[in-house]
């Protein structure tokens, strides 16, 4: 049986994939943790959003509800984070830092994984190449990396999974230079769930077809591929076969969509915390697209109810601005008359959000809708906007904020185990004791 | 400024300075930089706060600031901080033997004698 893969590909990507990334920085500061079962909660301590390998060995799922595992966490001694997402950001921050002075092509693809473009490289051993670049990141900033380098992105995305799990790679694994035996072995072993793309719903719906590793799918038939999961499974065929059908994107670092959602510390019914939620949640949401220095068109916000209560409602309200912008004050202004119409006040609400979309980047504005924008409000309110960063970059974040902001704290979510703000804040960095040197006690 | 010999022609927008260029105006010519006297690396340099006084005899006092980085090759006489399984230890390096327990080099120790932030 021959496969369609290419022995000389076209095109070369590595896959640099942090290893349980947010545990991995939570270790960063405290490395007696290092062997120990770690799991990372989401913002409102809500469920499982990382775990260390003692934690997945441990069998606590992805996404477990905190409040479920509780009694097993204490039994099993495992150490629990709140999500430090200030910290995560700076460390991820600092990886594509180094990974863009390595190879001028990088593509953020997620807060824990990048894409580079090896193609015009000319490496003679990719492995090697992967194993030092490992070491680099690691010593500069003690995040192990898990890397895979494959003629497309999907082969890649399964190499990273492959050297994460088989630490004799030495933590990166080459797709490229090997034969097509080795190659079909290595999709044999790899289950259809993992396949950059499959998903939880898909998988179940190949399995009865019969699909049920990468070699399996790898060897459909593109009429078939078409029939059973669209164009995007026809891609996904010819990816495992080495024939890329997603090429390299640096502007992927963009984003799609921005959103901001919390959970309140309680159930509320009042309209001063929904507001000053919304609005909160709208003035960093607008924050991240100014930083992008991108408009936005259309806005959305949700409310909802408690999930594990009877009559668990949501509401879902989608706003367009006829002028596209980026201040927190529009922005925020409209959602608020739209909140005051769909507000009930015998309702309970336990969750909101906000989410920003269909940009489009500052500098078209200024070039081409000239005509379509009113020039002075815009440019008063860039002004007013800039300011407010201004000194909020200088004095931290939430110096200035607008006054509906204020009304209440009682939403905020309780973050009782995050750790200290080690990178963003000078009463909270890491701590050294001067000593005499002496041999390390384990 | 006011010596300068200025012309405006409202009708084309053109403004034409005459005179002493601004020096402030040239972008080459930039103020001193601090990071850029203590940071080598940004993307591997972290920064810790010294605690007790055990290291007076070097100059380093409870409250000082150590900037570490972790990418920077270790040699004699630096002042190394790892960990000893407890705690971040600083040390003027003699033997390190076990180096996993390495957490980076300090480039630097500040000490304030007023607290400028905030």
């Amino acid at each position: 049986m021959t496969t369609g893969r290419q022995q000389f590909p076209e095109h070369v990507f590595a896959l640099v994939d942090c290893d349980n990334f947010f545990v991995s920085c939570e270790r960063l500061f405290r490395p007696e943790l290092e062997g120990r079962a770690v799991v990372v909660l989401s913002s409102n301590d809500g469920c499982v959003v990382a775990r260390s390998n003692e934690s997945k060995a441990l069998g606590i799922p992805m996404g477990a509800p905190a409040f479920k595992y509780r009694q097993f966490f204490k039994d099993q001694s495992v150490i629990q984070f709140s999500a430090n997402f200030e910290l995560y950001g700076d460390i991820s921050r600092r990886i594509t830092a180094i990974l863009a002075k390595t190879v001028p092509h990088a593509e953020v693809y997620s807060v824990d994984e990048s894409f580079l473009n090896l193609s015009e490289f000319g490496i003679a051993d990719y492995a090697q190449w992967g194993k030092t670049l490992r070491q680099n990141v690691f010593r500069a900033v003690g995040i192990p990396v898990s890397i895979g380098i494959a003629a497309t992105k999907t082969l890649a995305k399964l190499g990273s999974d492959y050297a994460k799990r088989n630490h004799d790679l030495g933590g990166a694994m080459d797709l490229v230079n090997i034969t097509n035996e080795e190659h079909q072995s290595y999709l044999i072993n790899f289950p259809i769930e993992k396949v950059w793309g499959v998903g939880r719903r898909l998988a179940p719906k190949l399995h009865a077809e019969g699909i049920n590793n990468a070699l399996d799918l790898s060897r459909l038939r593109p009429n078939r591929a078409r029939q059973l999961m669209g164009l995007r499974g026809l891609q996904m065929v010819n990816e495992l076969n080495g024939i890329s059908c997603h090429g390299f994107n640096p502007q992927r670092s963009q984003h799609q969509t921005i959103m901001r959602s919390r959970t309140f510390g309680e159930d509320t019914n009042r309209l001063d915390v929904l507001e000053a939620a919304i609005v909160s949640l709208t003035t960093q949401a607008a924050w991240q697209a100014r930083s992008e220095r991108q408009l936005v068109h259309q806005a959305s916000f949700f409310l909802n109810s408690n999930r594990h209560k009877p009559g668990y409602a949501s509401w879902h309200e989608a706003i367009n601005f006829t002028m596209p912008t980026n201040d927190s004050g529009n922005i925020g202004r409209l959602i608020l008359e739209r909140l005051k119409t769909i507000y009930n006040e015998r309702q309970w609400y336990h969750r909101a959000g906000v989410t920003l979309y269909d940009f489009i980047p500052e500098e078209i504005l200024q070039m081409d809708l000239l005509g379509e924008i009113q020039p002075n409000i815009h440019d008063a309110s860039r002004a007013r906007m800039s300011a407010i960063d201004a000194i909020n970059s200088q004095y931290g974040r939430h110096h200035i904020y607008y006054a509906a902001e204020d009304l209440s704290k009682s939403w905020r979510p309780k973050h009782n185990l995050e750790s200290p703000h080690y990178v963003s804040s000078w009463d909270e960095l890491p701590e050294v004791y001067y000593s005499q040197f002496q041999q390390a006690v384990r | 400024m006011n010596d300068d010999f200025e012309i405006n022609d409202p009708d084309s927008g053109v403004s034409i300075h005459a005179g002493f260029p601004n020096p402030a105006t040239d972008k080459r010519l930039r103020s001193l930089d601090l990071n850029q006297l203590l940071i080598t690396h940004p993307s591997s340099t972290f920064i810790f706060r010294i605690r007790g006084d055990q290291g007076a005899n070097y100059g380093i006092f409870d409250g000082d600031i150590a900037i570490v980085d972790r990418a920077a090759t270790p040699t004699k006489n630096d002042f190394v901080l790892w960990h000893d399984g407890r705690q971040f230890k600083l040390s003027r390096s003699a033997k390190m033997t076990d180096s996993s327990t390495l957490w980076g080099i300090a480039s630097a120790i500040i000490h304030q004698y007023r607290n400028v932030t905030q």
